[in-house]
């Protein structure tokens, strides 16, 4: 008696389950049969793509600036002058905008070696930097360093020293620790082309350029996700906190901090390096060859093979993303280019920036890391 | 007492489940030690977020190990059935607490284990073929209670069926959510990977997955479905396992279903094993049955009664609380809902006093990643954190500090909206059973169960 009831009951269900199974497949009839776009999904063409048209090319250029300071730098410790220093400060300019684009890569040896502290860790600690120069030596390996070199130290080195070019080009000339503050120059621009040059020959001739486009899986030790936590670390930490949202005190209780914004001594870089940074995210976000400028597979190509968008208005998430970018932009067009002042004087305006950089943040640490599986795990632990 | 109640059944399916599950948590404990996880989640938190009503329940710091090592050895006599009754209860105890410390790691199939050595506690499982019955004979039987196996049966058949009922939701079935977001992730894998590129796939597999947790008990008990059932469990797992990071548990549910197979089946493999230790023929085939004296029985029966009611009334506990059970998460775990959400988060808390102190915390000096993963999403864990930071910054300068959260949750595909209010100070606000008001509606609808 009990075992045929059991009987019935598994054969009823079964035929359950099939007619369920069927119902299934005939509403599915609707659905296209072929992947919309398949070939946007495939994250192997994505890393390609980003390594060969974005990443690479990218160290290439900023090499080029890089090799054209060190140049100008060592033209400057031959024959200080103003003139060598108008160079120097130039292609310092130069090379720190350029620096902007390859910030956001902080993936592969760029994270291995933590090319960032070594490059643009501010406000610079000028204390420190003096002490260093005095004792003619110091580490730059360790954390205590990171604002006694890169870009803010030699800011402060070239910008900061004087209130005229005069003033300034004495310090390397007639002052008594000329020779230390010229040694220390040449010190900042080896350690920072050794540095980078270990990180970006791992792209070139290292094998790295493989490994990246060949580890597509979606977990968190793979490109895809690396790549990801990096570029919205960046973005978060580095553009929103680090360039708006500490100075302007929007993050620290209107606190305002203006001697700490980027290039603080050379006065009128800040903005551009912040439009820079965050135009870097927006064209790395599209996909955009920093050769060509033509845009090819990246976040946005797979966001829309993925068919992420709000599913209540149905709007596409990558045309949501866009459009806060193009505030963020709108935001920052107003400002002038002396930031450590238009924290001072207009700061409602520069508080408003960071307020919709936070909500991009949002969009691409939740709706962005969601839509594709990805998950967030970095953890960092700066004073913010 | 209905006839049920006297009938017997051989003892080997549960001596080998006891073998088997025993064998399968000390593995567990073995990796979980391996991969370095008890210093991670136990060790190296600051802040805990302990379990309402077991906030008694406290991290040991870097004694963690000595209780997995007990957890471990438990296990471990479990299997072999030495000194079974002290074991099983020491497992049950040090299993579930490592389980309370903290909420971040909690996963349904740490429940399942915990409420499976609860009924182990009950089951007369070292009856047969353990050490315990081999240096005490008058222990020793091979028939036991029919209820004995059947309450496991019952318990693991309660599991796939509320699975599945949770599973018959819109979100589910109709959007195939969260499978259409996490299956693409998987479209690398060789020979299956490129399906996932397809949209229909997401939709397959919810159906089956659903279909599956509906049907596979009865299909198990049934023996003529039975084989076809167990190709079914072996697959659906080892796919689940294939495709999503949830450690040990497929493999623990490959294990359990062997528990619907017949009793001949788990002899002949008792034997197997019996032969290798050249067992007597007298100790696997005592022709002796386990019995129970009629008060323990009641008792025992009466305690089962209580378990039972409360596993099938308490995945149901959500209906008495308004809103969406995926949004508010109030009743949602301990009810076998297994990967049904997409769920992400981003929580920044503002701390204000009256004397016009304010800060933005930075979340990663208080919590793991894992912990703010898992607050971000979970409202009665942002309460907890609130008022851990309420705490922190009373001693730290600030007056009566007040608590505010910007929250901003995305759940299976939907663009992110704040999961709480924002304007609720949140150290005022206790937790409990009652319905959390500071929980901003969820602006949609999620159809079904």
């Amino acid at each position: 008696m009990k075992q045929v009831r059991w009987k019935q009951i598994g054969s009823a269900c079964i035929l359950f389950g099939m007619l369920w199974a069927c119902s299934g497949g005939g509403t599915d009839t609707p659905m296209p049969t072929n992947p919309t776009n398949q070939a946007d999904s495939d994250r192997k063409a994505m890393l390609t793509n980003i390594a060969d048209n974005i990443i690479v090319p990218a160290y290439a250029n900023f090499k080029t600036k890089m090799d054209a300071m060190t140049t100008k730098s060592d033209a400057f410790a031959a024959k200080p002058d103003k003139a060598s220093l108008a160079d120097f400060r130039q292609a310092w300019v130069d090379a720190y905008t350029e620096w902007q684009k390859v910030e956001l890569f902080d993936v592969g040896p760029a994270e291995q070696y933590t090319l960032r502290n070594f490059f643009n860790i501010y406000p610079a600690n000028t204390t420190g930097i003096e002490e260093y120069i005095a004792a003619g030596s110091g580490s730059f390996d360790v954390p205590l360093s990171y604002p006694k070199q890169g870009f803010p130290a030699l800011d402060y080195l070239i910008n900061g020293l004087g209130s005229t070019d005069d003033a300034i080009v004495a310090r390397y000339t007639t002052a008594t620790d000329a020779a230390k503050r010229i040694a220390y120059l040449k010190r900042l621009t080896t350690q920072m082309n050794s540095v980078f040059s270990t990180v970006y020959t791992q792209w070139t001739t290292g094998g790295y350029r493989d490994t990246f486009i060949n580890c597509t899986a979606l977990n968190a030790g793979c490109s895809t996700g690396k790549l990801v936590n990096g570029y919205v670390l960046n973005y978060e930490r580095y553009i929103r906190s680090g360039k708006i949202g500490i100075p302007s005190g929007a993050m620290t209780n209107g606190t305002v901090s203006p001697d700490k914004v980027e290039a603080y001594y050379k006065k009128d870089l800040a903005l551009t390096l912040a439009k820079t940074a965050h135009q870097a995210s927006v064209d790395f976000f599209n996909g955009k060859s920093v050769k060509t400028g033509q845009e090819g597979p990246g976040l946005k190509s797979y966001l829309n093979s993925l068919g992420a968008k709000d599913s209540q208005t149905g709007k596409s998430l990558v045309d949501i993303v866009n459009a806060q970018f193009d505030l963020v932009n709108q935001k920052l067009s107003v400002l002038k280019a002396n930031l450590s002042d238009e924290v001072k004087t207009n700061n409602t305006a520069v508080t408003q920036v960071y307020t919709e950089m936070q909500k991009a943040v949002r969009m691409l640490k939740v709706d962005m890391t969601s839509a594709m599986s990805i998950t967030i795990t970095y953890t960092d632990n700066d004073g913010d | 007492m209905p006839a049920y109640f006297y009938k017997t059944t051989p003892a080997a399916p549960l001596a080998l489940f006891r073998l088997l599950f025993g064998l399968m948590l000390f593995g567990s404990i073995v990796r979980f030690w391996g991969n370095g996880w008890i210093a991670e989640l136990y060790e190296k938190p600051h802040y805990f977020f302990p379990f309402y009503g077991f906030e008694f329940v406290k991290p040991l710091g870097q004694y963690t190990c000595v209780l997995f090592a007990i957890c471990g050895l438990s296990a471990l006599l479990v299997a072999i059935g030495l000194f079974y009754r002290v074991a099983i209860i020491t497992l049950f105890l040090s299993f579930t607490y490592i389980e309370l410390i903290d909420k971040s790691t909690y996963l349904n199939h740490y429940y399942f284990v915990s409420m499976v050595c609860l009924l182990l506690m009950f089951l007369p499982a070292h009856a047969y073929f353990s050490v315990d019955a081999y240096r005490r004979r008058t222990l020793l039987a091979d028939q036991i209670p029919a209820w004995c196996i059947d309450s496991l049966k019952l318990f693991v058949a309660i599991l796939y069926v509320f699975a599945g009922l949770a599973k018959l939701n819109s979100d589910w079935i109709l959007h195939a959510q969260p499978l259409r977001i996490w299956l693409p992730a998987h479209n690398d894998l060789p020979i299956i990977g490129f399906l996932f590129n397809y949209p229909w796939v997401p939709y397959v597999f919810s159906v089956f997955g659903c279909i599956y947790d509906l049907s596979i008990p009865f299909l198990l008990w049934n023996y003529a479905t039975r084989p076809f059932a167990y190709v079914a469990v072996v697959v659906f797992h080892g796919l689940t396992a294939l495709l999503f990071p949830i450690g040990m548990f497929p493999y623990i549910m490959i294990v359990t279903g062997l528990i619907f197979f017949s009793p001949a089946f788990h002899q002949r493999i008792i034997n197997q094993i019996g032969n290798w230790f050249s067992a007597s023929s007298q100790f696997l085939h005592p022709r002796r049955t386990y019995a129970y004296s009629p008060a323990v029985k009641t008792a025992l029966l009466g305690t089962l009664t209580i378990f039972f009611t409360v596993q099938l009334l308490f995945p149901l506990r959500y209906l008495l609380y308004p809103g969406e059970l995926f949004w508010t998460e109030q009743g949602y775990r301990f009810s076998w809902r297994v990967m049904l959400m997409e769920k992400a988060g981003y929580a920044q808390f503002t701390i204000k006093d009256q004397l016009g102190h304010q800060t933005i915390v930075n979340n990663s000096h208080f919590l793991t990643p894992l912990q703010e993963k898992m607050m971000s999403t979970q409202p009665d864990m942002l309460l907890q954190y609130a008022h851990l930071l309420r705490d922190y910054y009373a001693q730290h300068g600030f007056q009566h500090p007040e608590v505010y959260v910007d929250s901003y949750v995305a759940l299976n595909g939907r663009l992110g909206k704040p999961l709480i209010d924002p304007n609720t100070n949140l150290a005022n606000e206790e937790d409990s059973f009652k319905p959390k008001p500071w929980i901003t509606p969820f602006h949609d609808t999620i159809y079904g169960l």
